[in-house]
């Protein structure tokens, strides 16, 4: 009795499988839902008949959170004409696949979007096809001249076009401005006022209100790398072991104090903040923006706070490219045309609030998370004390350990307490070993170097 | 006497109860906070009792794109690997238990082996061959390496079942007349079917959960965890824990229909 049973399970599952065959065998997949209706109108009898436009497929690591991504598919590329088949991954298989669909001579990927970051690495695997002349093209938009630079990686040729921006903020509850330390501009925060301002709110409440994402996913080694380092010592890897770094060290130790403890678990600050076990903290902006989506009225975005040698700051560049021997080259290159529209570059900005890279003034009517955002970014990045910090450039797969270094840097220092001394001496050795190893050259805000860049 | 008997069973419950409780708690959370509306996921202290329902998230996570065919894809994989598994296992485990033959060891210990190669460093030349082959972005691709994955623990599961069914009784049915084959199809079968069944749904477990090899030969043929990986680590909470319910469910569905088929092995191979 109990086997036949089984055998009807064994043969019920047999049949499923049959049934689910076609599934299993490689056909191409359905256009996505951004794809026009499969059943247009009949075409006029005096066109001549067109073939439908080719699929573009674009492999993207930015936007990947669900949310971003289907206003990606349905909303941004919904005006594009031809269908776009947009799918987001992770760094890791990101460039796995891209390297393996190079080695193995069939390509199906035709748009890539990645930070510039990435770009450096994707030109490493020869990976990347020459956009010198769409760039040519496109020389009509205003496009900031700063990032067109970086997208060619070094090189006299344009290998990523610039896509969209972001950077990293300050976001704070508005409970915590009944603490702000006397004198205290909210727009020019010095970071020992704001080591003040957590003491204030810690005496006041007994908790401690500051956060970081330090969680395995956070985002902290570009906090020591754009933010801490260049608004202490003017620099960062020529630096990393110099007396004003010893004395940043001592700085944000202090300021620790006031740090929530679970800061160590944090990976996006937008779930602390809108938990309220945060009021104040520091994180990128697509990391942030759903505390003030989902309440506007409770919470205010603000520059970064300043050191003695400026406000050190890292604007990042996200960017677009065409994979070598993509199979769809034409709709590739129509597809980042649209993307860098000015148009098309509000409604990303509306949508997901990623900052266009088009120098064009933001319209009145933005939803009122992005305005919130917007105008922390423009008055960070035209402070007058404003040190711009590039990610580390050049890194290639090491990009990885380097962060590690400097996150271990800041444990060690910050929740192990160990010497500040010792253990920049002792990091300094590793950041400089990763440095010989890749031959990276000193990017801003140190000065340029001929050779790898230099810990002094 | 009657008192310490009393004492006995009650620390037995208990110890039922928290391990119970241990693997129960977290799913009804991850449950619960996927039919909340979004905000309630930030509340504190948190709501543990469903007084608000709403299926808002969850009707966003599934309806989004590629979240279907994800899971198509997922059990097509999944069954995949299961036929393909025990079809080139269990007759490996066979041999294994039924026959001496020089090497034996080093078989058992050379299908061990495949284990210790970590998917990682494989990722590029298993996309290139696949790619060159042309079976990259198709479910059998992410099903052969799910069987690859599978096979030690499917081969030791299936040798294990049948040392415990005794050869006697394969023999005594020859005695009357069966042939070998028929000798293995009557008897020896049908009493290995429940150590069987764990082992395929051993190996849809494994299937359904693999990540990294999904996620680098699929493009457009996602499987569920390798979708959910991308789209969901850096989603808000809420969405978290509607794409972690709705990758539990099934598993749990499964499990359920599968249980008394487990309780049955466990009568087996205790003998």
């Amino acid at each position: 009795m109990r086997n036949r049973w089984l055998w009807t399970l064994f043969l019920s599952l047999l049949a499923l499988l049959l049934a689910c065959q076609p599934a299993a065998t490689p056909t191409p997949t359905p256009a996505p839902p951004a794809a026009p209706s499969p059943t247009p109108l009949p075409p006029t009898p005096t066109a001549t008949p067109a073939a439908p436009p080719k699929p573009v497929l674009f492999l993207s690591t930015q936007l990947r959170p669900v949310e971003e991504a289907e206003k990606m598919r349905n909303v941004i590329l919904k005006p594009f004409g031809a269908p776009v088949e947009f799918i987001p991954e992770d760094e890791g298989p990101f460039h796995d696949r891209i390297r393996a669909e190079i080695q193995a001579g069939k390509v199906t990927v035709d748009v890539v979007g990645a930070l510039h970051g990435n770009f450096v690495t994707l030109l490493k695997d020869n990976a990347l096809e020459d956009l010198t002349s769409l760039m040519e093209r496109l020389k009509d938009r205003p496009m900031i001249a700063q990032f067109v630079e970086l997208g060619k990686l070094g090189t006299d040729r344009q290998y990523c076009i610039p896509w969209m921006q972001a950077t990293y903020i300050l976001a704070i509850n508005k409970k915590a401005l009944d603490y702000l330390p006397a004198g205290a501009d909210l727009n020019a925060l010095t970071w020992d006022q704001l080591r003040q301002w957590g003491e204030n709110i810690h005496k006041a409440t007994g908790e401690r209100k500051l956060g970081f994402p330090l969680g395995p996913k956070g985002l902290i080694h570009r906090f020591v790398q754009g933010y801490l380092y260049p608004s202490y010592t003017g620099a960062f890897v020529t630096t990393y072991k110099s007396p004003e770094a010893v004395e940043m060290w001592r700085a944000f130790k202090a300021l620790w104090e006031h740090v929530n403890p679970q800061s160590t678990t944090y990976d996006f600050m937008q779930e602390p903040l809108l938990a309220e076990e945060v009021w104040i903290a520091w994180d990128h902006t697509a990391r942030l923006v759903n505390a003030f989506k989902e309440r506007p009225d409770d919470f205010i975005a603000a520059p970064v706070p300043a050191g003695p040698k400026g406000r050190g700051f890292m604007p990042v560049l996200a960017c677009l490219g065409i994979v070598k021997g993509a199979p769809n080259r034409e709709g590739a290159e129509a597809l980042i045309e649209f993307l860098t529209r000015p148009e098309t570059q509000l409604t990303i900005l509306r949508e997901v609030a990623f900052f266009p890279i088009l120098d064009i003034p933001m319209p009145a009517d933005m939803p009122v998370h992005v305005r919130l955002e917007g105008e922390a970014v423009v008055k960070q990045s035209s402070a007058p004390d404003a040190i711009p910090a590039l990610l580390p450039v050049g890194l290639g797969g090491k990009a990885g350990e380097f962060n590690k270094v400097n996150r271990d840097t800041l444990e060690r220092i910050v929740l192990k307490g160990e010497d500040i001394q010792k253990v920049l001496q002792e990091e300094a050795g590793k950041l400089q070993a990763i440095l010989n190893e890749t031959g990276a050259a000193c990017w801003p805000p140190d000065p340029p170097s001929t050779g790898p860049c230099q810990v002094r | 006497m009657k008192g310490r008997a009393w004492i006995g069973s009650a620390l037995w419950y208990m110890g039922a109860i928290a391990l119970a409780l241990w693997v129960l708690a977290p799913i009804y959370l991850i449950g619960l906070l996927a039919f909340s509306p979004r905000m309630a996921v930030y509340r504190w202290p948190r709501p543990l009792l469903p007084l608000e329902f709403s299926l808002e998230t969850m009707r966003f996570f599934v309806s989004a794109t590629g979240t279907l065919a994800a899971t198509r894809n997922s059990v097509v994989v999944a069954l995949l690997t299961m036929m393909l598994s025990l079809a080139l296992g269990a007759p490996a485990g066979y041999a294994l238990a039924r026959f001496l033959f020089p090497g034996r060891e080093a078989v058992r210990m050379g299908i061990l082996m495949t284990r210790m190669f970590p998917m990682a460093i494989l990722s590029i030349p298993l996309a290139v061959t696949f790619i060159r082959i042309g079976l990259y972005d198709t479910p059998w691709a992410v099903a052969l390496v799910h069987t690859a994955m599978a096979l030690p623990f499917v081969i030791l599961i299936t040798a294990s079942v049948f040392v415990s069914i005794p050869r006697d009784l394969e023999e005594a049915a020859m005695t009357l007349g069966c042939s070998p084959l028929s000798a293995f199809l009557r008897i020896s079968l049908p009493l290995a079917l429940p150590g069987l069944a764990a082992a395929a749904l051993f190996t849809f477990v494994i299937s359904w959960n693999e990540v990294f090899a999904a996620a680098i030969l699929t493009l457009r043929q996602r499987t569920l965890p390798a979708l959910v990986i991308t789209v969901l680590n850096e989603s808000p909470l809420y969405f978290r824990f509607a794409g972690g319910f709705f990758m539990v469910a099934p598993a749990l569905v499964i499990l359920l229909i599968i249980r008394r088929f487990l309780f049955n092995l466990w009568g087996i191979t205790s003998r």
